[in-house]
């Protein structure tokens, strides 16, 4: 690609600043949380070398086990049944074409562009057992004995916190899927409806194949989305009642900050990040090696 | 064209966006509008300490009665020291509590700030180095007088952090606490009732008000605050000696006893039986005291710190009495004692301004400003009487449990992160998932470990 | 677009089957439901920055009955909504330049050349791009106070300019690969350097790509909030997110109080949102996918 007369450093004259930037503000720290991880250390006092002792403690402590199981069940929330859904919307409208779906698009992002503080206050409010909608809705329709209190039962915070990621996410899926189904072949849907395909068929063979790319990347990006939440536990729930919403990202934090638990809290991290890339090279990978058989 | 003028270019575009990016960095204080220096014209400062400077405080007085107390404490102070700026900002206790001990480790955190006491928060600050032992300043303003050697004790540690009850002072409190039981009159009456004598009285009439329909106890757990009513009804059980060295680390006790189960089954039996509002677990302190302010709600269990609010809404329907003792006129602790500590940041460079604004702000004209406002103070003043009923109620029991020696402690107080441990486990023990008996051995795993690092 | 105007008005796509008033009907009130659930909950919080305590009593959903526009005052002066307002909008602008200007050299440098290391570039690069804020803030929070940076701007606007141009570089390289290979070889002819062919060739081609990753840029940044929570605890250098989720601390039964402090933050960016939700949703069906 180099041209003649150009020299062998111009890339790096480009890439200098960026890097530049990133390096001291993103990697290098990245880096320093690995380090760190190997240490004792109050954030004061000299470090102490502990090898992989907080790589052990986090193991064996229930509530690192605890939070990281939570964030796993957060992916049903945050990933899984927002693409079961937008499939669902995509598969039912895409394709009659129904003017008005731009705006039905729009309207369903705008959560996404959203800071999650604002969306905490929101459904802390709904969520609400003492003034808020929700529960007063129910007593309305005559269903009192379902009101609960959402955030602070035992069973239900979980599944409350995950709602509202359902309700955040549902949008980005939606809007890769409804863009991914337009650029289907028409034609594989008639010759599937000539072979006498029913609904559930040409979506099975046609939809959800022709959806690959879309439903890889909005997996990566939800599942990543579901490891990461932080801002929600932070104004919500504080990782209760007990731990049932405390969360790997909250956890850290806590460590990190509160408790002056630096070495620790790094390992906590390392651990995080870890899950987090393995996650996403694994649906890479899978989507590759499924590719490749198709082809 | 030739490579060489290009890459000057190239350079010459980094180097403007490293300057820029840096330029933001370099502006050092970013605090615009707040004037570090006098405004030219003004007059010259009258009192000698009075130099140009602006004092960051942090509070967590954000409740309605007390806030206008504070910025009239404030402007007052602003006044008497020409130049001088007060810099407020408050947030609530438990974002107090998430941000304070990171704050005090930054060169631009809080001059001044209010800390929580005991191990979680001041000990840990202590311990950390981040906070000015007050010593030479509580002799110069008379601290050791204002405030009895008990309560001065509860802002005390050794300079090491480690112990706590001892050493030197490290904060200074504005407003007096006492936890216990706020009714509402009209419906206790229309009941029938009489404030309690005994614990037992005080749990048929319990089953009482549930039976007539009536909320027993207005609550709400989302903050954790289970956590005072379990510690009410723990110290009702407890003596004096077995508190006093739990909460200071004295003596190798152990939180695994017969009364802190009962205590905590207790909590739970008041939870089944139906005796708190509908919903706690979902409930904020903040809708809780809404909802007993409004007349949902026969007795709120929590600490004198709302006293004033609901002085200022409607105090004459609102009573107040001490948890009460198991056994009639008997002795029975109770939580409390000051409210949090104003504390002065280590490496402040303010600290002889800091400590006169201390002085101030918990000085005779705020305990008046404070009476005025419904509020309890922290120590007796000319003009701190309180002026309605709920008010001397509150002040009545504060007295009380002084002079007896009563006054108990948070037991979040012991050790680093006995509040998490303490909110999360009570959460657990409501909802049925832990025991009495695990919650109670949990809580003393924690605590021993912590006492072993005091070794 | 691959549909076309039929004689009846209705927008079908060609060869679909024909599309009958059950499918009318039923597609509508899926579309409307969703619209609904995804918009019902903003729109209601904007409602009720509006009312008082009592219409809440009255009823959720509804309009005020009088607009408060004193709610607005009030949560401006106690909540200090203004100073949050401004702070958020002093680290944003710079972090939206700097991370354009910064991913489009790299981006650039990454796609027209090929050099030694540039896979490993890449990959670092990704790394940032993936790993949790966590894996980052520790670290730089010490960092930040070892260079008494705690507490100003420039720790809020570096390191988000730093995560900006992880993901930034990838998008511009994307951009760039995409970009017609006779144009680049035009200006190879004119005997334009690289700076040139970046400057009159590629950059006016770019614009839809760079305005869809400022806006990007533009929303993660006003909506950080771990940075802001750590790094800062000055309220006069807090951004909004954190303002906002401290003044719930502060007034947590104050619900209109809360809901004009959320209609504050929110506005900004759903105004962002609506002037550019054409390039966005463009730009992120095409680039991520691409990615």
């Amino acid at each position: 690609m180099r041209r003649p007369g150009e020299r062998r450093w111009w890339p790096w004259a480009f890439l200098a600043p960026g890097l530049l930037v990133y390096g001291a503000f993103v990697f290098l720290p990245i880096l320093d949380t690995l380090r760190y991880s190997f240490f004792r250390w109050d954030g004061l006092t000299p470090p102490v070398p502990v090898g992989l002792d907080n790589y052990l403690r986090a193991l064996g402590d229930p509530i690192f086990l605890k939070s990281a199981a939570n964030n796993l069940l957060l992916t049903f929330w945050f990933s899984l049944l927002p693409i079961a859904l937008g499939l669902l919307v995509t598969s039912l409208i895409a394709r009659s074409g129904l003017p008005g779906t731009r705006i039905f698009r729009s309207a369903v992002y705008l959560p996404q562009v959203l800071s999650l503080v604002v969306v905490a206050v929101v459904w802390r409010w709904l969520y609400s057992p003492a003034f808020g909608p929700l529960n007063q809705l129910l007593e309305g329709l005559g269903l009192g004995q379902l009101a609960r209190p959402w955030l602070g039962d035992f069973e239900l915070a979980l599944p409350a916190v995950g709602v509202i990621g359902t309700w955040y996410e549902f949008g980005f899926v939606t809007v890769l899927m409804l863009a991914g189904i337009q650029k289907i072949d028409e034609s594989l849907y008639e010759a599937a409806r000539l072979d006498g395909a029913s609904a559930w068929q040409q979506f099975r063979h046609v939809t959800l194949p022709g959806l690959r790319n879309e439903i890889t990347v909005a997996l990566v990006f939800t599942l990543i989305a579901a490891f990461r939440v932080f801002d929600l536990i932070f104004v919500l729930t504080r990782g209760g009642p007990g731990e049932q919403t405390s969360v790997l990202s909250y956890l850290i934090y806590r460590s990190a900050f509160q408790r002056n638990e630096v070495g620790y809290a790094a390992a906590m991290a390392v651990l995080l990040t870890l899950i987090v890339l393995a996650i996403s090279a694994l649906i890479v990978r899978r989507r590759e090696a499924a590719a490749e058989a198709a082809a | 064209m030739a490579a060489a003028p290009r890459s000057t270019v190239v350079i010459v575009l980094i180097g403007a966006l490293v300057a820029t990016a840096c330029g933001f960095g370099a502006s050092g204080s970013p605090t615009p509008g707040s004037p570090s220096v006098t405004p030219q014209g003004s007059p010259p400062s009258g009192s000698p300490s009075a130099a140009p400077a602006t004092l960051l405080v942090w509070d967590q007085e954000v409740r309605n009665a007390i806030t206008p107390v504070l910025d009239q404490l404030n402007d007052e102070f602003e006044a008497a020291h020409p130049g001088v700026t007060i810099e407020r900002q408050s947030k609530s206790f438990e974002d107090l509590k998430a941000t304070v001990k990171l704050a005090l480790q930054d060169a631009n955190g809080p001059d001044v700030t209010q800390i929580n006491q005991g191990r979680p928060d001041m000990g840990a600050a202590v311990q950390a180095g981040s906070l000015l032992a007050l010593d030479d300043y509580a002799a110069r303003y008379g601290w050791d007088k204002r405030w009895g050697p008990a309560v001065n004790a509860r802002n005390s540690f050794s300079d090491d952090g480690k112990q706590f009850g001892t050493g030197s002072l490290y904060g200074a409190s504005l407003t007096g606490e006492i936890v216990g039981l706020f009714y509402n009159k009209e419906k206790l009456t229309a009941l029938g009732l009489q404030p309690p004598a005994t614990f037992a009285e005080f749990e048929q009439q319990l089953a009482m008000i549930k039976g007539k329909g009536e909320v027993p106890i207005a609550f709400g757990n989302t903050g954790g605050d289970a956590i005072q009513i379990y510690g009410s009804i723990l110290e009702t059980l407890v003596d004096r000696a077995w508190l006093d060295d739990f909460i200071f680390g004295r003596g190798g006790r152990s939180f695994d006893t017969p009364e802190t189960r009962l205590a905590a089954e207790k909590l739970l039996e008041f939870s089944e039986k139906g005796y708190f509002t509908r919903g706690y677990e979902g409930i904020s302190y903040d809708d809780a005291w809404k909802l007993f302010a409004g007349g949902k709600g026969v007795y709120f269990w929590t600490g004198s710190w709302i006293g004033g609010d609901l002085v200022q809404t409607a105090g004459e329907k609102f009573g107040f009495l001490r948890t009460p003792p198991q056994q009639a006129g008997g002795s029975v602790l109770t939580i409390g004692g000051v409210g949090l500590p104003f504390a002065i940041r280590k490496t402040s460079t303010k600290a002889d301004l800091a400590a006169e604004y201390i002085d101030w702000v918990t000085g005779d004209r705020a305990m008046e400003l404070l009476a005025k406002a419904g509020v309890l103070p922290s120590h007796g003043a000319p003009g701190a009487e309180g002026t309605g009923a709920l008010q001397n109620e509150m002040a009545a029991a504060f007295a009380e449990a002084n002079s007896k020696d009563e006054v108990g402690h948070y037991i979040d107080w012991a050790g680093p992160t006995l509040y998490d441990a303490i909110t999360a486990g009570l959460a657990k023990v409501l909802a049925k998932r832990q025991t009495s008996g695990d919650f109670v051995k949990a809580i003393d795993a924690d605590y021993q470990a912590f006492l072993k690092t005091l070794e | 677009m691959t549909g076309r105007v039929s004689a009846s008005g209705v927008r079908i796509r060609r060869d679909a089957p024909r599309v009958t008033w059950l499918q009318l009907v039923g597609g509508y009130l899926v579309l409307g439901t969703f619209a609904a659930v995804a918009l019902l909950p903003i729109l209601t919080i904007w409602l009720t920055g509006f009312k008082t305590n009592a219409d809440l009593v009255e009823s959720f959903f509804g309009l005020p009955r009088a607009w408060h526009w004193e709610n607005v005052a009030a949560a401006w002066d106690r909540g200090r909504f203004g100073t949050f307002l401004a702070n958020s909008l002093i680290v944003v602008v710079p972090v939206v330049l700097g991370a354009l200007v910064l991913s489009t050299l790299a981006g650039y440098g990454l796609a027209r050349w090929r050099f030694r290391g540039q896979q490993l570039v890449l990959f670092v690069l990704l790394l940032g791009l993936m790993a949790p804020m966590e894996a980052v803030i520790i670290p730089l929070y010490y960092d930040m106070r070892a260079i008494g940076l705690l507490n100003t701007y420039a720790a809020l606007i570096l390191p988000q300019v730093g995560l900006s141009v992880a993901f930034g570089s990838w998008w511009m390289r994307a951009f760039f690969l995409s970009a017609p290979g006779e144009l680049l070889d035009a200006a190879a002819v004119d005997g334009a350097g690289p700076v040139a062919a970046l400057r009159h060739v590629l950059l006016p081609l770019a614009r839809p790509a760079l305005l869809t990753l400022g806006v990007l840029v533009f929303t993660w940044t006003w909506n950080e909030f771990l940075l802001a929570l750590v790094l800062v605890s000055d309220d006069a250098v807090r951004t909004l997110p954190v303002g906002l989720a401290f003044f719930v601390g502060q007034y947590s039964a104050d619900v209109p109080l809360l809901a004009m402090g959320a209609t504050i933050v929110s506005l900004p960016i759903v105004l962002v949102f609506l002037v550019f939700q054409g390039s966005l949703i463009r730009g992120i069906v095409g680039g991520a996918v691409r990615g």
